[in-house]
């Protein structure tokens, strides 16, 4: 694949595409996240996927910055598992799903976060989605981890972390923004990006940090 | 039906990765209409929506120039001319009067308040301004001006050696300046671009309005001086882009001075060198992503070249262009002005009378007081060489003429004068700022040189240097450029054309038309209208701009500042109005994001989709009515048995809008174990060939369908590696998997596989096999793997049952079989006559038909059923002998340890080594006894050895009595000398090979003659126990 840079003298935006996969036990809401992400919807009911869906999503982070995800959402059951290194391998980020209303689906999280902090990319950035978070705000008493605990341990993993409902889309978007935020995007030369340092004199010494801001919680 | 099959093997893993799927297949036939959203695209569908984005916006941009000549005070006035307007003279700048002959500056027409020349020329002072005091100012400033851009040479003193070599340049001046031009702006405007270059200095300010909406700038120094490189001449550079849009270049200059033929060259080449060498750094573009390549001068939508270019007016007599234009300037000084210093210098040199080459009521003339009807002629330079020679003529002034006509008037003064301006006769011949630079009207006059503190007094140090535009500020739009290659190339074309109808010698025949080609710079240029100097064109068109935006340039003023005292340049300023399309930040990130949208939800939506239809086959061949998952969405090969080839189909049927190139692609298992697109026992086949025909068989296989197309595979399982089948029945291994479908641009889907591994004897152990229960190794079925299962059961057998079953039927069926020819078969084609090893090979029956009863014979053992049972009825004999003595010799093989393992046969060697080497041999009988006794130590091999080699000699004695000899009963053709030989020794020589190969177990093999000893010790083995005359031999 030819680097995709942009040619010539058009305008276009600082660009730059990177692989995302999702990761998590069976049921957890990994493709509703997408669905929620990619088209703005949510299913009640979903087929399983077998296989791996493939989509992409571009966001804008500010005015001069869009970044393409390149989306691979993976079967969760665990007569796939063995496959998963195909879809992680190359990724530069993964987001690892687990149900916040089933307390096991974090410990396959966990194992999940672990094979990729072994096996992945060395500078992969991993984001820990606490899932179904509609279901708590209706019945408290559902919710089997609570976010203090997950908090803690994707501080201590060094993970993003968010709290999301692909019901509700709360948390949908800020997730793969904060993940947009923290991708190295000077190094993504290969995929069609370059710096901009801004040279001569800074017009706007003051200009709001768009970049800045960052949305991780954690 | 064409076939093409994925290898099973380990594939290349290059295709292993998703998102890297082997690209556009080969075939072109059906190339891969994929949306595919890219920087490129992105960026491009932004920008067909940049009406929505863009918003045609209006700015002045005042562009000045002065040479400071390094005095001090100069920093004094630069606020009060350039952002004020002020110090522009009425009277000399042709401001007085419009086109129309209206007053042009509101409120100023004669305004009495001005402070007068000879009151400012009085008061000058190094550390005052010295800019007319009450002075409105004539050109725009203040907060009307959204782009300041300053040059100015000589901040410090550049006739200094050391100044010129300075390696950097001193930034104490440009400091100065800096802070005097700040102090003089409007609040909110900041610095946009400076650059200094020794005595160059260019600084570019905006408004708070338009700063935010400057990027990519970029400035840059060449110098041009000493050694053609050094900083005393050049020039300083900036390129700035405005709203993202419009490209714009400011060159501030200072060329090389002088009067000489050499100087105008050399600033010609000055030029030019700054035009090659100016770089600048690569654009960022709307969004930021940088250019590919840096910029020149030319690259831009708008370009001013400004600055001290130091042209001079040609053949002219300098004190005769200063006393004409010292005419005009005594007329600043008005009455009261006569004692100043400057206006009696002036007058006192009108009044030299020899100096003069005109008559003396020219003066009168050119007062504009006066009424004087007389007319005037004055000759200029050289009148005996006319090409050189001009003359003005000066006539009095009248009420009703024009200025423009009037030839008394400043104007035409300077426009007889203007025609000798060496730049604008460099532009018109092609030889600097011919390539679409334009000029305002020049209606001011010469900026150079006056003496320091004077209004109007030219040089009148010893040089007496001639007046001169030195200072200059051109212009040039992108269109203006772009205009000026087409002329180029247009003529060039009519040349070429030209010079083709010469060649063929039309042109005498079609004279007339010839003119239209006939050019010749030289003599054509200066009357070709279109190579005359671009003065400000009245009407300027919008013009397309690099980016594609519409944008427009028109200049407004173009003044020098007369009544500024500080240097001996006056400054000069031009305002110019630009209409452009700026891009609206927020806009275009919204229209950005919803291009994105669009783009993905088009790529996603346009994504090929294929449905895959695995062809569920009920399961016949086995009673497994396992219902564990009946809903299991992959392919289930059911009952798997050993050597046992089963299909599966499955159909991918392209249900999307798009063709769709699919393949299996190299999945990725855990270490250990192999990967490659299928397991080691699965086969793929599609039914029509893949695009890439010709590639290496090792590459992947795509396949294109088109939308409605569909394509069948074959999966074909066939599990006969006795490895597999040993780890199988151990249960380390199951035959379970899943295939990967890569979709190009799409989804993978996974297709698991699935088949029930029905255990086997083969491929098992002696120790293992006498363990087997009764009813066969199928009671394993069911046992969870290893460890506890097979020592709990116990040894069962003296010898595994699957060899005394086999050696029991054959002896059986060996009888039958021969009973069965000897009624139904031809005598004389024996299958035992034709092939001494049979019936252990020399079969009858060809290879398929075998493999399917070799079937029912194993399906008997593992499943411990009689094979009288198992095989189907119409099978006779003779059929079933052969199956199962097939069968009993690849059941040997296929045994793990062997019935003679490896450290059986050494120490049978060993005893054979020994004795040949002693040179004793046993008898036939003690040799035997030798060799069961080396057995016994492992007594369920040695009993299955006795099993084996009893029946073959069984066998031999049916087909082979010990009296019958070779050839009896063949042909009567067979010569009668052809002695009759014993058959019985070959059919022993035949078994003993085949059965020492599937019985006996050898180390890594050695060599030559080793080999062939070892064999020979081998066969040996078996043959004694054939050779015995067995008691039911006859
Ligand atoms: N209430 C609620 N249900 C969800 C949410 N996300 C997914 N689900 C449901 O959980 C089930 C499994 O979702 P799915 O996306 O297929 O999970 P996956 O196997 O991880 O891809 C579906 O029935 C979804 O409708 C959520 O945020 N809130
Ligand atoms: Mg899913």
């Amino acid at each position: 694949m030819s680097s995709r840079v942009s040619t010539g003298a058009r305008p276009g935006a600082r660009f730059a595409q990177f692989k995302l996969v999702l990761l998590g036990e069976s049921a957890v809401g990994k493709s509703s996240l997408v669905l929620r992400f990619v088209k703005d919807q949510f299913d009640d009911y979903r087929e399983s996927t077998i296989g791996a869906a493939f989509l992409t999503q571009t966001i804008s982070l500010d005015d001069a910055t869009t970044v393409k995800f390149e989306i691979w959402d993976t079967a969760g059951q665990e007569r796939y598992k063995s496959l998963a290194p195909m879809y992680y391998r190359n990724a530069n980020c993964a987001v690892v799903v687990y149900d916040i209303t089933q307390a096991s689906s974090l410990d396959k999280a966990k194992s999940w976060v672990k094979e990729l902090q072994r096996q992945a990319n060395e500078n992969i950035i991993i984001a820990l989605a606490g899932n179904k978070s509609d279901l708590v705000a209706e019945h408290p008493d559902k919710r089997a981890i609570t976010t203090a605990d997950a908090e803690a341990y994707a501080r201590e993993a060094g993970l993003l972390f968010f709290e999301t409902s692909a019901k509700t889309a709360e948390n949908v978007r800020e997730l793969f923004t904060a993940i947009a935020r923290k991708l190295p995007l000077e190094q993504a030369g290969n995929r069609g990006m370059r710096a901009n340092p801004r040279q001569g004199v800074d017009l706007r010494p003051e200009a709001p940090g768009t970049q800045g801001g960052g949305a991780c919680n954690c | 039906m064409a076939t093409s099959s994925i290898q099973t093997s380990p594939a290349s893993k290059m295709n292993s990765t998703p998102g890297a799927f082997p690209s556009t297949p080969a075939s072109a036939e059906a190339p891969s209409p994929s949306v595919v959203s890219s920087q490129l695209s992105l960026s491009q569908a932004v920008h067909q929506r940049r009406a929505e984005y863009t918003r045609s916006r209006r700015i002045k941009v005042k562009v000045g120039t002065w040479n400071v000549a390094s005095l001090s005070g100069t920093e004094k006035d630069v606020g009060g001319w350039f952002v004020d307007g002020k110090g522009v003279s009425e009277s000399l700048s042709g401001l007085d009067l419009k086109d129309d002959g209206e007053p042009r500056s509101n409120g100023h027409n004669g305004s009495p308040d001005i402070e007068s020349v000879a009151s400012q020329e009085e008061r000058r002072s190094k550390k005052r301004s010295t800019i007319p005091k009450n002075d409105p100012g004539f050109v725009p400033g203040g907060d009307e001006i959204g782009l300041y851009v300053l040059g100015l040479q000589e901040i410090v003193d550049i006739s200094s050696v050391a100044e010129a070599l300075r390696p950097y340049s001193d930034p104490h001046p440009g400091r100065k300046w800096k802070q005097a031009v700040a102090e003089s702006l409007p609040h909110g405007y900041q610095r946009v671009a400076e650059q200094q270059l020794i005595g160059l200095f260019l600084v570019i300010y905006a408004s708070s309005e338009i700063a935010p909406t400057i990027s990519s700038v970029s400035t840059t120094s060449v110098g041009t001086g000493l050694g053609g490189y050094m900083g005393n001449k050049g020039a300083v550079t900036a390129r700035i882009v405005l709203g993202e849009t419009t490209r714009m270049v400011f060159v501030n200059c200072h060329l090389t001075a002088g009067v000489e033929k050499g100087n105008l060259e050399r600033r010609n080449w000055d030029a030019s060198q700054i035009l090659q060498r100016t770089k600048f750094d690569p654009v960022y573009d709307g969004g930021g992503v940088m250019e590919e390549f840096g910029e020149g001068i030319g690259d831009e939508d708008f370009a001013f070249w400004f600055g001290d270019l130091n042209y001079r007016l040609e053949s002219m007599p300098g004190e005769d262009v200063r006393r004409l234009l010292m005419l005009h300037t005594r007329n600043e000084y008005g009455a009261h002005g006569a004692q100043q210093p400057s206006s009696k210098k002036i007058e006192n040199e009108l009044a030299k009378p020899e100096s003069l080459s005109f008559s003396r009521n020219q003066e009168a003339a050119n007062r504009p007081s006066e009424n004087d009807t007389s007319s005037t002629h004055i000759s200029v330079g050289n009148a005996s060489d006319p090409s050189v020679a001009s003359s003005i003529t000066v006539l009095p002034s009248q009420e009703s003429l024009d200025p423009a006509s009037d030839p008394a008037s400043l104007q035409t003064t300077l426009s007889s004068l203007l025609a000798h301006d060496q730049l604008h006769s460099q532009m018109r011949s092609r030889k600097a700022f011919h390539d679409g630079w334009r000029e305002g009207i020049i209606d001011f006059l010469p900026t150079y040189k006056y003496d320091v503190g004077s209004v109007g007094m030219f040089d009148s140090s010893e040089k007496q240097r001639g007046p001169s535009w030195c200072d200059r500020i051109l212009y040039r739009t992108r269109k203006d450029r772009l205009d000026y290659d087409q002329k180029v190339r247009d003529e060039e074309m009519a040349r070429k054309k030209d010079n083709e109808m010469k060649l063929q010698g039309v042109v005498d025949a079609v004279t007339d038309e010839s003119v239209l080609f006939d050019y010749d710079p030289e003599t054509d240029g200066a009357d070709n209208e279109n190579n005359a100097v671009n003065e400000q064109s009245p009407d300027p068109e919008f013009m397309t701009t690099k980016a594609g935006f519409e944008d427009k340039l028109s200049l407004d003023y173009y003044k020098s500042h007369q009544r500024v005292l500080s240097s001996d340049h006056k400054p000069l300023d031009a305002v110019f109005t630009l209409d452009y399309d700026a891009v609206d930040l927020e806009m275009k990130a919204r229209i950005h994001q919803e291009v994105a949208r669009e783009l993905d939800r088009a790529e996603n939506e346009g994504r090929p989709v294929v449905t895959i239809v695995v062809d569920h086959q009920k399961e016949t061949d086995s009673t497994h009515t396992d219902s564990s998952s009946p809903k299991f969405e992959g392919v289930d090969f059911g009952h798997v048995k050993y050597d046992h080839v089963k299909t599966r189909s499955v159909t991918i049927a392209n249900t999307g809008r798009v063709p769709a190139t699919v393949g299996f692609v190299d999945r990725s298992i855990e270490s250990g174990r192999p990967g490659g697109v299928a397991p080691p026992w699965l086969k793929i086949d599609f039914d029509r060939p893949p695009d890439n025909k010709n590639s290496n068989p090792g590459a992947l296989q795509e396949h294109t369908l088109q939308p409605g197309d569909a394509v069948n595979v074959e999966l074909t399982l066939h599990v006969d590696d006795l490895d597999l089948v040993r780890r199988l029945g151990d249960k380390v291994e199951t035959l379970e998997d899943v295939l990967v479908l890569r979709i190009h641009n799409g989804r993978d889907y996974f297709l698991p596989l699935r088949g029930d591994w029905l255990q086997s004897a083969f491929g098992r152990s002696i120790e293992k096999l006498v363990r087997i229960p009764e009813g066969g190794v199928r009671r394993w079925q069911h046992q969870r793997p290893d460890g506890s299962s097979h020592g709990d059961e116990g040894v069962k057998w003296s010898a595994p049952r699957e060899v005394f079953r086999l050696t029991e039927a054959i002896e059986d069926l060996v009888e039958r079989a021969l009973a069965q020819w000897g009624m139904t078969g031809d005598a004389d084609n024996a299958p035992w006559d034709k092939d001494v090893g049979w019936p252990f090979r020399g079969w009858l029956m060809e290879g398929k038909q075998r493999a399917m009863l070799k079937e029912t014979v194993r399906e008997g053992l593992d499943s411990d059923q009689p094979f009288s049972e198992t095989f189907p009825p119409e099978i006779d004999s003779l059929q079933r002998l052969e199956a199962v003595a097939e069968t009993l010799v690849q059941f040997l093989e296929s045994l793990e340890d062997g019935i003679v393992t490896e450290a059986l046969w050494l120490e049978l060697e060993k005893g054979m080594l020994e004795r040949e080497k002693a040179r004793k041999t046993l008898s036939e009988e003690d040799e035997r006894m030798w060799i069961l006794d080396t057995l016994s130590n492992a007594p369920a091999h040695s009993v299955s050895f006795t099993f084996v080699t009893f029946m073959l000699a069984r066998v031999g004695n049916e087909v082979a009595p010990w009296n019958i000899p070779l050839e009896c009963g063949k042909a009567e053709g067979v010569p009668a000398q052809v002695a009759p030989r014993m058959k019985r020794p070959e059919v022993n020589a035949a078994y003993a090979g085949i059965f020492a190969d599937a019985m006996i177990r050898l180390p890594a093999a050695s060599k030559g003659k080793e080999r062939k000893a070892s064999e020979t010790r081998r066969k040996h083995v078996v043959e004694v126990f054939l050779k015995a005359t067995l008691d039911d031999g006859s």
